[in-house]
């Protein structure tokens, strides 16, 4: 047992925020989740049992998010952010192409269904073990493992089929229609 | 694009873990901030160790300003509603103690009023931005049909200057109101700081009533 150390908590910003992104596929969402993440951890003094702080953060991180779409489900009106209010920069050391191919990976991974985000945000992005990842998101380790799976295999199939440039892109409608019509490999079911 | 996307699992997963997309800095100065917050409520138990530090932070603050001029330039209207349409990340500060027409919150002691009784709005989280040099506080209220109002107090003197809109005069105070995003926004100054109030399915005329309520939040400038 020991007591989280706030300070240390700042080296995890960045990758924190790679993993809000994936969870919400908008970087301005991302900041406010990773915010309210940090506002909850620090409310008050918190004990880790012996586990990885990022293993901590993680939970905190999906309850965060959950909540957060819950109480965005039952708000009537939807508020949304002016687009830039805080001129984020996605540009990874100053690689611009590398930022944009990112900016499809999260994209792609966002629109995941939820368990598979969230096991791909624990495993890939931010790097837990499947143990950790397990008990971070609360279900069993073989439940991650063909969770992970399932994820990587979509997200792979779908950068393919959206970003190379052979064979041409197809739109996301005609896609499920082609897909119906059996051309393109049909999606994993869960 | 130079690169091509991965096209198999393991380049895609040596793509995610190798990245190194940087959180904006306005994130890490916002933890920054939630932790120094944290470390102030642990040294408000020591008062002399809280003094040396305030006394601390007055005299970079007060070289900080010396430094970067009034900075009021730099800070626009759109930025300055952007606080009031974005999500809160705390939770709302209570109605004050000592006067029932004002929340606990403030910038630079200019509270932030409590509607709740009076108008139905009842205040339900709060934020801080740090945007174009300005410390931006917002606390949101919504009312009993989920409509939501953001109203931000923009800290440092002087106070930035805001052109633009329709004006109207409320007690010798003036009002801007215009349109940002679909939302009704509406500026003025209290006690020489800028406030901005804003709503989307909020009317101008509801947004002025309540940013002109009660003439001791008001003042000319």
């Amino acid at each position: 047992m020991r007591t989280l150390d706030p300070q240390s908590l700042t080296q995890h910003v960045d990758r924190l925020y790679r993993a809000a992104w994936a969870l919400c596929g908008s970087r301005e969402d991302a900041e406010d989740l990773v915010q309210e993440t940090f506002a909850r951890v620090l409310a008050r003094p918190r004990v880790l049992s012996g586990e990885h702080e990022l293993y901590y953060l993680m939970r905190v991180l999906r309850n965060t998010f959950l909540t957060s779409r819950r109480t965005a489900s039952r708000r009537p009106v939807t508020v949304a952010a002016l687009d830039d209010v805080v001129a984020a920069d996605p540009r990874p050391l100053g690689q611009p192409e590398r930022a944009l191919e990112m900016q499809e990976v999260y994209a792609t991974i966002a629109a995941l269904p939820e368990d598979r985000r969230l096991a791909l945000v624990a495993v890939d992005v931010l790097g837990l073990s499947y143990r950790e990842a397990a008990r971070a998101l609360r279900v069993r380790e073989a439940t991650i493992t063909t969770r992970l799976f399932r994820a990587r295999k979509e997200v792979a199939r779908l950068l393919v089929a959206e970003l190379a440039p052979e064979p041409p892109q197809i739109p996301v409608a005609r896609r499920e229609e082609t897909r119906a019509n059996g051309v393109l490999p049909s999606r994993e079911t869960s | 694009m130079t690169e091509l996307p991965p096209h198999t699992e393991s380049e895609l997963i040596e793509l995610v873990r190798s990245s190194e997309v940087r959180a904006p800095d306005s994130l890490h100065r916002q933890v920054g901030t939630l932790l120094a917050s944290r470390r102030r409520r642990r040294l408000a138990l020591h008062p002399p160790v809280l003094a040396a530090m305030t006394a601390a932070v007055v005299v970079v603050a007060a070289l900080a300003v010396f430094l970067s001029g009034s900075g009021s330039h730099t800070l626009n209207m759109h930025l300055a509603a952007a606080p009031t349409l974005r999500a809160a990340t705390r939770s709302a500060p209570p109605e004050s103690s000592t006067n029932h027409a004002e929340l606990t919150a403030a910038v630079d002691g200019v509270k932030f009023p409590y509607w709740e009784d009076r108008f139905g709005w009842r205040s339900t989280g709060m934020r801080s931005d740090q945007i174009a040099g300005r410390a931006i506080t917002t606390v949101f209220y919504a009312d009993a049909s989920g409509r939501r109002i953001g109203y931000a107090i923009i800290a440092g003197h002087p106070a930035p200057q805001i052109s633009g809109g329709a004006v109207f005069w409320r007690g010798g105070v003036p009002y801007r109101l215009l349109s940002e995003d679909g939302a009704s926004v509406v500026s003025w100054l209290r006690d020489g700081y800028l406030c901005v109030i804003s709503g989307r399915a909020v009317s101008g005329a509801t947004l002025l009533r309540l940013a002109s309520w009660s003439d001791h939040h008001a003042s000319a400038s």
